[in-house]
């Protein structure tokens, strides 16, 4: 039976729990949280054997296999070094670390020790996304991606996180570089990392506040972000973070030299661009037909896994975790390669290192920041 | 009220969370009308305190209202708003969250800050708690049967599937604990369905509009409403009113109408809309089996609804208001009837300007 703990009791919590409970062959055998009230509301609510508000007490009375580190970010890299020095296999919510070489860090004491370690990237797990994975692999693309695009937004009026995050100055999400972005969008990120090949590629970031926080008052707090990523100049990707926009899109779109791939996360969907055109007029109405065949295809695909009760919100998590464990029962590799993790927050790093601070002029910055391009 | 009765002077110092919000801001002003002339008023740093303010300027020559902007997730900030407090109103509360986790941290993890800092300070003569209707169970209560302050309250309140109904029971638990432990003076208001312009919306006791459609769920059931004002009246009675340590009111006013007959007079006086009436026999049972789905399913589905849910909200119940009357004179101020006019003039203008 794995061992497995839980640091961290806030709101994510409630979705790991559930999740670990589904997982075949593991047990909760504490959950951690410095406010004691916390980690008690977890205890109770789950079923967990023991609960503690120190970290060091978790790790030798509980002496847990698996360590699921999901507090406020910053505090990710500390509380993961800790668990893999008493030996503990961690699985780390995003974004990883804050900096890639907190990542690199964290990634190297994992192997020093014979240890594994995964990132919360759960959306790449979703049914959606693997029957995407499948396909690319089959080279439905044609081959390697040319240009993808993945966008990644928030609707801020719909959250009370972002309630308490605009009203308190003090916020942890303002203490870390990226600030918001820097909580939200390494779901969006880590999609074009997966299928980049370079390890450095050429990022271009522009972002600013939207008029209608900076009506608010609000000036440091970036929710509008537009970025350019290229691989050596042959894969390119667009990301967008956006909690302005409607529809709220959660998509990514990969194009090939054939075909395409377009995945809806919040409809669970995923559309087959064809590369060949028709002839004539068969254009204006075959590809329409079979896009319609498609969404038929898709509804009948989730109403399926529904039935079979295989549909639940974060049943990306769920394959995340079973296969994190599985890689470390059967040692076996682990479900997000390390490369991937380490280019995810690359590219964030460089984000955040050209977004504007306070005070600046968002055209400015924009000029300046092509001017550096094409240099 | 009768000022040897008192618990405190007009000069004492008196301490509202949740000021700005919908009861607190109520309160305030209730409180500057029976003369009390010292109050502090707690409120998140994006709390909109325009109306405290407009109190403020208006009773500036007679009272002093300090605007302490805080959050009570932070015991430093706890201190220093209790700081030579006699009695405390806590109204702030995690109203309309979803989450269990944030839902508790915002109203037990501040509750016990609060505490706790009023037992460093040991000048608090009283600490009113605010509390709901939400956490009683009504299981094993036959249908039709008198709830009051004697009937247990939720005893798995995880399984209500209500993250508010959690919190405001571990609430009261950790109020009760602190009094138990601690001597700390307490007293515990529950109000029902507090209602009033500031809070426009159809309780969910009536019906639900989350399917597309407006589902009736309660029918011939009394509503346990309570106007704003009145409201308000209940629990600054509760914070004054010597001899009444550690006891337990409900608030509801009085000539209660049946779900059916709001439904018909919120239709008539703010808008029409489609509703289906759905028979006690048949929510009770697709409760029933939405709750047997989530359990089968693992979850796929929320226990959003539940029998536990269903009992406490939909099921047939009497409300009273005897103990509030007889033990601290309450008397609604606001007749239901004239509630119910001014309630639905704020919903006309609010469906008018959406």
């Amino acid at each position: 039976m794995l061992k497995v703990a839980i640091v961290g009791c806030g709101k994510i919590a409630d979705s790991h729990a559930s999740q670990i409970q589904r997982v075949k062959g593991c047990e909760i055998v504490g959950v951690c949280d410095r406010e004691p009230l916390m980690a008690k509301q977890l205890y109770e609510r789950f079923p967990v054997k023991q609960y503690f508000s120190d970290l060091t007490t978790l790790l030798s009375e509980a002496k847990p296999h698996v360590v699921h580190v999901i507090t406020p970010p910053e505090s990710h890299f500390d509380i993961a070094k800790i668990c893999l020095e008493w030996g503990c296999h961690v699985y780390v919510e995003k974004p990883f670390a804050i900096s890639e070489s907190q990542a690199r860090r964290l990634i190297a004491l994992a192997n020093e020790r014979g240890l594994k370690v995964t990132a919360g990237h759960d959306d790449q797990f979703s049914h959606v996304a693997r029957r995407m994975r499948t396909l690319v692999q089959s080279g439905f693309l044609g081959g390697a991606p040319v240009h993808m695009e993945s966008y990644y937004c928030y609707e801020l009026g719909r959250s009370g996180y972002a309630g308490a995050l605009l009203s308190d100055k003090n916020h942890w999400v303002r203490r870390l570089p990226g600030k918001l972005l820097h909580n939200i969008i390494s779901h969006g990120v880590a999609r074009i990392a997966e299928y980049m090949t370079s390890a450095s590629p050429q990022v271009l970031a522009y972002g600013f506040v939207s008029p209608l926080l900076r009506g608010l008052g609000e000036s440091e707090i970036i929710d509008e972000l537009r970025v350019i990523i290229s691989d050596e100049e042959r894969t390119t990707a667009y990301f967008t973070f956006s909690s302005q926009m409607r529809p709220a899109l959660h998509q990514f779109r990969v194009y090939g030299p054939k075909n395409g791939l377009v995945l809806n996360q919040d409809q669970e969907t995923l559309i087959k661009l064809r590369g060949p055109r028709y002839k004539s007029y068969v254009e204006k109405f075959l590809p329409p037909a079979m896009l319609a065949g498609q969404c038929l295809e898709n509804l009948g695909t989730n109403l399926r896994r529904f039935l079979v009760k295989d549909f639940h919100m974060k049943s990306g998590m769920k394959y995340l975790i079973e296969s994190f464990y599985r890689s470390i029962v059967e040692q076996t590799p682990v479900p997000i390669p390390y490369r991937e993790i380490l280019l995810t927050a690359k590219i964030m790093d460089a984000i955040f290192a050209q977004l504007p601070m306070e005070g600046s002029q968002p055209q400015q910055r924009l000029t300046s920041a092509v001017n550096t391009l094409v240099v | 009220m009768q000022s040897d009765t008192l618990l405190i002077s007009p000069d004492d110092l008196i301490l509202i969370t949740g000021a700005a919000g919908f009861i607190g801001s109520r309160l305030v002003e209730n409180l500057l009308d029976g003369g009390y002339r010292n109050l502090r008023c707690f409120a998140r740093p994006s709390s909109a305190g325009g109306r405290i303010e407009a109190l403020s300027d208006l009773h500036r020559d007679r009272a002093r209202i300090e605007v302490f902007k805080g959050n009570l997730l932070s015991p430093e900030d706890c201190a220093a708003a209790t700081k030579d407090v006699a009695v405390i109103f806590h109204l702030a509360a995690a109203r309309g969250e979803k989450s269990f986790p944030d839902a508790f941290m915002n109203s037990v993890v501040t509750t016990r800050n609060l505490l706790e800092a009023s037992l460093l300070h040991g000048c608090l003569l009283r600490f009113v708690n605010v509390s709901s209707f939400v956490v009683y169970t009504n299981m094993q209560k036959p249908t039709w049967r008198l709830l009051d302050e004697s009937c247990p309250i939720e005893k798995h309140p995880a399984q209500r599937g209500d993250a508010y109904c959690f919190a405001k029971v571990k609430q009261e638990e950790i109020v009760t604990e602190y009094g138990k432990k601690f001597g700390l003076p307490y007293v515990i208001v529950r109000p029902g369905y507090v209602y009033g312009p500031g809070n426009e919306g159809i309780t969910g006791r009536v019906g639900i509009g989350t399917f597309g459609v407006f589902l009736h769920l309660g029918g011939s059931n009394r509503v346990p409403f309570t106007y704003v004002d009145n409201c308000a009246d209940a629990i600054a009675l509760a914070g004054l009113k010597q001899g009444v340590d550690g006891e337990v009111f409900n608030v509801v006013d009085d000539n209660l109408p049946s779900s059916r007959q709001f439904l018909r007079l919120y239709k008539r006086s703010v808008e029409r809309f489609r509703s289906i009436y759905v028979p006690h026999a048949l929510s009770y049972g697709l409760c029933y089996l939405w709750e047997l789905y989530s359990k089968w399913s693992e979850g796929q589905l929320e226990p959003t609804f539940n029998r536990r849910i269903w009992h406490s909200y939909w099921k047939k119940s009497r409300y009273s208001n005897a103990k509030i009357k007889m033990r601290l004179g309450w008397m609604q101020k606001v007749a239901t009837q004239d509630g119910f006019r001014r309630y639905f003039e704020a919903c006309r203008r609010r469906v008018q300007s959406a």
